[in-house]
């Protein structure tokens, strides 16, 4: 699956790892991509009590270009959950603005894609009519299945609805199965296929595949690879789990605070630009633990200063075990204070 | 396992059997040489409360050697009390002693007549509304009670006898009735009684078209024992020491004394003037004699007559009884009204002699 | 084996056993009942406080074949059972109080989408509950005198306590659910388009149906509270008022039989709002 996935065209035919020039390179051709979502010197803090404020982002600026799988990644209460709520319009940042397609985000709206952990699904609509809701709603509502042409649209969306259910490795008969009869995997797969039903060029999803099973999490995220591939929307994906950032990602952004003060929010700690492909690291076991590691040291407030080092270490092991060609460079290295 | 199952089956006829013994015990308590009267609010009967207040029945008892206890009930909680055996003695109305315990085949005997309603209950209306007009017309009251008999006889002695099967009666519960009807003009008649009548009259929109005076004697206030007390030693005695206390309390009422009257209003929660207006139209048999005379005479039976067809007719001796002779009524010169076979309520003037002789 | 164990939770009594068991209560109330009557009717058998059988089947029949008024219409001698029925005192008093019952049914039903509305849109949240969360405090009953005023003695003062009496706890009740609907289906209903009336409507109410519909299951109980309540207090015909009726007279031979015919009708309603919960949401689970 992995080896016929092409190059995208912003690392292809650069010069590997870290040379100064590869980085300049990168942000050139990165200025002339389409920005799909920019997060603007953002931060978030909440009053408790009278004069103390909790903050949980501090100064949060991010370009993300149309196409780019993100991987949001940290600990918990680092506020990566915090930032995707902002994306959707669910949470307003106290400072700072966030725009998703070229428009700033006010309220939860149409554009984004949404898959969250637990209850993705409407409970009360059968499979067939939770990946048809989207495509009707937009076009009918509350009271337009009134009017005439409704029926009509239903039957082609509803064509549309089983041909999403088998892409995405359901059978016609699951179709009219209520979620709850459906596996937790299965679940998943439905939301993804009702956020793809609206063709929105973003996807949000948050903790997606963090209450499966090894195994069934693993084929999600093949499917979920491969589903980005052919249409290449921009995802930003919420998890807590290293090894899926690395597995899914184009760009793994880490958020950390800094000290365990409550007035100290999160920054960008890491962020990270990695040729396509991340999934065949886990073949090379040693040093994509070591990766791995470096990253939860990261994450878990660790200071970047030997990241020079880790990067060593990664040319090296690049060298002798195939690992050049697949990550591909260091896009920039998030600040320390 | 059948050995087993057959344990619980003991085992439950067994708790069955307890049960029984211990209901068994309950109803043999009541056999104790003390007795209890129930009465409830209502200006002829709230000179009980000051006979127990002021230690004139204590007195009395105290002389014939047993023990009386008072109790006040809600009036329609008295009446089933009675009927359930739970008290001796109880004060009611000629037409609930008919129709609650008589009825019930408690053999029920009436041992004071103690005043009949002499304009205390009435039919009020707006609008100058008439007997004529009265029919179609929503009129509130409680129903199956001695209102819905004042409006009968209103309507009979006004000549709308046919009409009587166009009232539109709804049944309104006494502690509601006066809020309800004054708070809405499209209410156009009620049947109630004093003091309510009070309240309902000072809307000056409002008056009576027919009260209790002009059916004399027909609305009696007695006090009844059951026959079987009545009819043991112990029952005599404690028959006769009530009598004499009511005739003492009754005429210091009667006499206007300032104790007697103003614990009998306080009874009700009244004012001393309100009580006095209350018994200006409460005609009181407060000597022996006059109840004596009343209970004696053949008036008594046309005027129960009158009342007994009513409870049958309206079904008040219930689905039982096919004729309105098998609820009878024995008279103290011997007269039956009824089945003789089937006598269930009697008036027994023997206590209120011997308390005109002074034999008490 | 089975044994006695009446105080092991992990006690496994067989099925017979357990049939017999809840068996129990009933033979010994009925039993009791038996005795009582029996005993009182060997002293007085007249006796109306606990009629015996034999009375019970008379007030049974007079409440299912005979009419309730003297004045309402007699069939004639030759009637059918059905026709007797017809112009029964059961099916008279049943039909005004049902009709009453379910007018106020009916009303609730505002109140509910009012609710919906409460927990889900932030304006009508601060305008409506504390009011409510107030309001459903205030003991309606004590307020029959002002309902009395404001809609006369007639059906719609019953109506209104019924309505006043429940309509304040289901809304709170049911804007608890919508509350507790998880904020990823709102989100995610207006990411595939939703607009407000799609979300109140089509997700958030389809979603807490099943629950108002077990509230309201819940709720039949004071709703017949306060029917009766009001029936006994002011009315013309109905179950209670019949009840009230009789018990002047001590018709406990009629009484009984309406209490366990509203028993029955409670019984029924429940289970039918039961079924149709099931079979109109088969997602809904518990």
């Amino acid at each position: 699956m992995v080896s016929s996935m092409s190059t995208p065209e912003i690392t292809a035919g650069l010069p590997l790892f870290g040379e100064e020039r590869a980085v300049r390179a990168v942000a050139e051709v990165e200025a002339q991509a389409a920005k799909s979502i920019s997060i603007e010197d953002v931060s978030v803090s909440y009053a408790l009590g009278r004069a103390a404020r909790r903050s949980v982002l501090e100064n949060i600026s991010l370009e993300i270009e149309e196409g780019e799988f993100v991987v949001l990644l940290g600990e918990t209460g680092c506020g990566k959950s915090t930032l995707l709520r902002m994306l959707l319009g669910q949470e307003r940042p106290t400072e700072g603005t966030i725009s998703v397609a070229g428009s700033k985000v006010e309220r939860v709206d149409a554009r984004s894609g949404y898959v969250p952990q637990r209850y993705s699904l409407f409970p009360d609509r059968t499979v067939l009519d939770n990946l048809m809701m989207g495509p009707l709603t937009s076009n009918y509502h509350i009271l337009g299945r009134l009017r005439p042409s409704f029926w009509g649209a239903r039957r082609a969306v509803r064509e549309e609805a089983f041909r999403q259910l088998a892409h995405m490795g359901l059978q016609a008969s699951d179709a009219g199965k209520y979620p709850h009869q459906l596996s937790g995997g299965m679940q998943q797969r439905v939301a993804i296929a009702q956020a793809l039903m609206m063709k929105n060029r973003v996807l949000l999803m948050d903790e997606a595949f963090s209450a499966l099973d090894p195994s069934t999490r693993g084929s999600l995220q093949r499917l979920l690879r491969s589903v980005w591939s052919e249409t290449r929307p921009t995802v930003v994906f919420v998890t807590h789990n290293t090894a899926e950032a690395l597995f899914l990602g184009t760009r793994v952004i880490v958020l950390a605070r800094e000290s365990k003060d409550d007035a100290c929010g999160s920054r960008v700690a890491l962020d990270m630009k990695l040729a396509e492909g991340g999934m065949t690291l886990r073949s090379h076991g040693q040093e994509f633990l070591d990766l791995v590691e470096h990253i939860e040291a990261v994450s878990n407030g660790g200071r970047l200063t030997d990241l020079s080092g880790r990067r060593t270490a990664l040319d090296r092991c690049g060298e002798d075990s195939g690992l050049a060609g697949r990550v591909g460079v260091f896009h920039e290295v998030g600040e320390t204070r | 396992m059948q050995s087993k199952r057959l344990g619980i089956v003991s085992l439950l006829a067994c708790s069955l059997t307890l049960l029984v013994g211990s209901l068994n015990a309950v109803t043999a308590d009541a056999q104790a040489p003390t007795f209890t009267v129930g009465w409830s609010v209502y200006a002829g009967w709230n000179p009980y409360f000051y006979m127990q207040k002021s230690g004139i029945l204590k007195k009395w008892a105290d002389k014939y050697g047993i023990a009386i206890k008072v109790q006040r009930f809600d009036y329609a909680a008295s009446l089933d009390s009675f009927v359930a055996k739970n008290i001796d003695a109880c004060a009611m109305t000629n037409m609930e002693a008919l129709d609650m315990p008589a009825a019930a085949g408690v053999d029920s005997t009436a041992i004071i007549v103690g005043d009949y309603s002499n304009g205390n209950d009435a039919v009020l209306v707006r609008d100058n509304l008439t007997f004529q007009t009265l029919p179609g017309k929503p009129i509130m009251l409680v129903q199956k009670t001695v209102s819905e008999y004042l409006l009968e006889r209103g309507m009979v002695l006004n000549g709308q006898q046919s009409q009587l099967g166009k009232l539109h009666l709804i049944n309104t519960s006494d502690a509601d009735i006066v809020a309800a009807f004054l708070n809405n003009r499209s209410n156009q008649a009620v049947v109630t009684w004093k003091p309510l009548v009070s309240q309902i009259v000072a809307d000056k929109s409002v008056h009576s078209i027919f009260d209790s005076s002009k059916i004399p004697g027909e609305i009696l206030d007695l006090m009844v024992v059951r026959t079987e007390v009545l009819n043991t030693p112990n029952g005599q005695k404690f028959a006769k020491a009530l009598t004499a206390a009511w005739y003492e309390t009754i005429q210091q009422v009667a006499a206007g004394q300032s104790n007697a009257l103003k614990y009998s209003a306080a009874a009700s929660g009244d004012s001393v003037e309100s009580y006095k207006e209350q018994l200006r139209t409460t005609a009181l048999f407060a000597s022996p004699k006059s109840a004596v005379d009343f209970a004696d005479g053949t008036d008594v039976q046309k005027k129960m007559d009158l009342v007994r067809q009513f409870c049958f007719t309206h079904g008040l001796l219930g689905q039982g009884i096919h004729s309105v002779d098998d609820v009878a009524i024995a008279y103290p010169n011997g007269t039956v009204q009824g089945n003789k076979a089937r006598v269930r309520l009697r008036f027994n003037s023997a206590y209120m002699q011997a308390a005109e002789q002074g034999k008490l | 084996m089975t044994n006695l164990s009446p105080f092991d939770i992990q006690a496994r009594p067989n099925r017979l056993l357990a049939q017999a068991l809840s068996a129990v209560l009933f033979v010994v109330c009925i039993g009791l009942y038996m005795q009582t009557s029996i005993a009182r009717h060997r002293e007085n058998p007249e006796d109306r406080v606990v009629p015996s059988g034999h009375q019970l089947l008379a007030g049974v029949r007079s409440a299912v074949l005979e009419p309730a008024e003297e004045d309402d219409y007699i069939a004639p001698d030759n009637a059918s059972t059905w026709e007797r029925l017809r112009h029964s005192m059961i099916w008279k008093d049943t039909a005004s109080s049902g009709k009453r019952f379910f007018i106020s049914l009916g009303l609730l039903i505002p109140f509910v989408v009012l609710a919906v509305h409460i927990g889900l849109f932030p304006w009508f949240g601060a305008g409506f509950l504390r009011f409510f969360l107030f309001f459903d405090k205030i003991v309606a009953l004590s307020l029959l005198p002002i309902l009395f005023i404001a809609f006369g003695i007639d059906e719609w003062s019953k109506i209104a306590l019924i309505v006043i009496g429940v309509a304040p706890t289901m809304i709170l009740d049911v804007t608890q659910m919508v509350k507790a609907v998880p904020q990823e289906q709102i989100v995610k209903a207006f990411t595939l388009d939703a607009n407000n009336f799609d979300v109140a409507y089509r997700v958030v109410f389809r979603q807490v149906m099943p629950q108002v519909i077990n509230s309201l299951r819940l709720n039949l109980k004071p709703m017949m509270l306060f029917l009766f309540a009001g029936e006994m207090i002011a009315a013309s015909d109905g179950l209670a008022y019949r009840i009230a009726i009789m018990r002047r007279h001590m018709g406990m031979d009629v009484i009984l039989p309406y209490v366990l015919w509203v028993a029955l009708l409670l019984f029924l309603i429940d289970f039918s709002l039961r079924t149709i919960n099931r079979r109109l949401h088969p997602w809904f689970q518990a």
